[in-house]
């Protein structure tokens, strides 16, 4: 019995935590959408500063891993297919692989690598240092000023950097595999946009718009998880980080199932 | 003089379960200067939880001008807190936000007033409150006694009608707790209908804030 007892309460908690998520989700939709007016100066420098730290300087980073990646992509594709008379599937296998899936990931990973564990810590630290009752208690919502903004800018931030990912990969492969010489730049191009449907970019948009929102509410519900130890900074932002990756793993596989199987 | 605080037969329990408040009473009205007097862990920082409406009585009711914050809608809560000042014990800074950004912070969240007015008042406060670092230095490594000051800029930056200073002579000198008792006692013969609480651990640690009204947190009461 004790162990339906432990799945049971396995099954609860877990669906809690899930719930607090969601309800984080929509606080932060809500909120952005209809309750913007409040406090608008100090939340959007909040918003600017969170892309900026979770966007903008993620930049060279994810600049070097999607010329890496395509590199790799191209160079596999260009010593494979020839063989195998698919040389025209070069356009189609760059798609499927960097915008049906490795760009919405790598922008969630290096999000999360970067951003989320510092949404995680920095709430968590601030919980203990009662700098959140402090806003409290001056009139400003913790949930509008703080954590809007933190899952606002993760969204934002996970979404551009997808397809500057995207792009960098698709044109950087090209470049830096030499590719010029066994196919000019302009079939390689008509090739990808061939392959490039409206269902593959719905896929990539929604994929990292949910990521970033996911991303964004994990961590910063783990950071408020935070109650009075110093100690729970790190167990909170290490639960923040698989968190995140669990649920970003699992909604790819459910979007990708929903586009590309049905 | 209207009463700005009131505590109603509040029961009230710590987060432990432990009682705090039991039936307890209280009215704190517009002008007065109290200090509420208490052993660490007696309940002064429930009574500052209880006045912001963070946390609501087991029992009772607790009127922040007039108004149950039981009852309250957080937005409603949210505009009677804009009318407190919270001085706290470690001054409680944002610690991503510098010096002249925490001090402008409330201004740029409750008011319509451009960044650039909200930026020049919040320098006029730090000013006033004797501040001598940096406007733009972050407030982490800023010792105490700077924090203080930079906190009662902040508290008073939008002219709050109740003000409250958690233990103010927390890890301060005499000198300085002078001063910064000075600025309270200068903010309140400016604003004379506003009220200041205090807490404080004994009567000698609110000295130079001459209190006129002392309240001890005796068997879960006020006396």
């Amino acid at each position: 019995m004790k162990i339906f007892s432990y799945l049971g309460s396995m099954v609860i908690n877990r669906l809690r935590d899930i719930y607090a998520v969601w309800k984080i989700i929509a606080f932060s939709l809500y909120s952005v959408i209809f309750r913007f007016h409040v406090g608008r100066k100090a939340t959007w420098s909040v918003i600017l500063k969170q892309i900026y730290f979770a966007g903008f300087e993620a930049v060279p980073i994810i600049s070097w891993i999607s010329l890496a990646l395509g590199l790799i992509i191209v160079t596999q594709s260009l010593s494979i297919l020839p063989k195998v008379g698919g040389g025209g599937l070069v356009g189609d296998i760059l798609v499927w692989v960097v915008v049906r899936e490795v760009g919405p990931i790598f922008s969630a990973i290096i999000v999360i690598a970067r951003s989320g564990t510092a949404i995680a810590s920095e709430l968590g630290s601030m919980k203990i240092s009662r700098e959140i009752t402090s806003l409290e208690v001056s009139g400003i919502d913790p949930m509008h000023y703080l954590i809007m903004p933190r899952v606002i800018g993760a969204a934002i931030s996970v979404f551009v950097l997808t397809f500057y990912f995207e792009i960098i990969s698709i044109f950087g492969g090209y470049l830096l595999a030499g590719f010029e010489k066994s196919m000019t730049f302009s079939v390689y191009i008509a090739s990808v946009l061939a392959a490039l449907g409206f269902r593959e970019i719905i896929a990539s948009v929604l994929k990292s718009a949910l990521f970033g929102l996911l991303i964004g509410a994990i961590c910063a519900g783990r950071g408020l998880k935070v109650q009075k130890s110093i100690t729970e900074i790190p167990q909170q932002t290490t639960k923040a980080v698989i968190g995140s990756f669990k649920a970003v793993f699992f909604i790819d596989a459910v979007v990708t199932f929903i586009f590309f199987m049905i | 003089m209207p009463c700005l605080i009131e505590f109603n037969g509040v029961t009230s329990r710590s987060d432990n379960g432990g009682i705090v408040f039991e039936n307890a009473g209280l009215m704190l009205s517009s002008g007065e200067k109290v200090l509420i007097s208490a052993q660490s862990g007696s309940g002064k920082g429930e009574f500052l939880k209880l006045v912001a409406g963070l946390i609501k009585p087991d029992k009772g009711e607790v009127l922040l001008f007039g108004e149950d914050t039981a009852v309250l809608s957080p937005e409603r809560l949210n505009h009677l807190r804009k009318k407190i000042g919270f001085v706290f014990q470690d001054a409680v800074l944002i610690s991503n936000l510098k010096v002249i950004e925490n001090v402008a912070l409330p201004l740029l969240y409750h008011t319509d007033l451009p960044r650039e007015d909200c930026m020049k008042r919040a320098l006029e406060h730090l000013d006033m409150a004797g501040y001598k670092g940096g406007a733009w230095a972050l407030p982490g490594p800023l010792p105490l006694y700077a924090k203080k000051e930079v906190a009662i800029a902040k508290a008073l930056a939008m002219e709050p009608e109740i003000v409250i200073c958690e233990n103010l002579s927390a890890g301060l000198n005499v000198d300085e707790l002078k001063h910064l008792a000075a600025l309270l006692m200068n903010y309140k013969s400016k604003k004379p209908e506003s009220l200041l609480i205090m807490t404080a651990i004994t009567e000698a640690d609110a000295a130079f804030l001459s209190p006129e009204r002392v309240l001890k947190i005796e068997n879960y009461r006020f006396a």
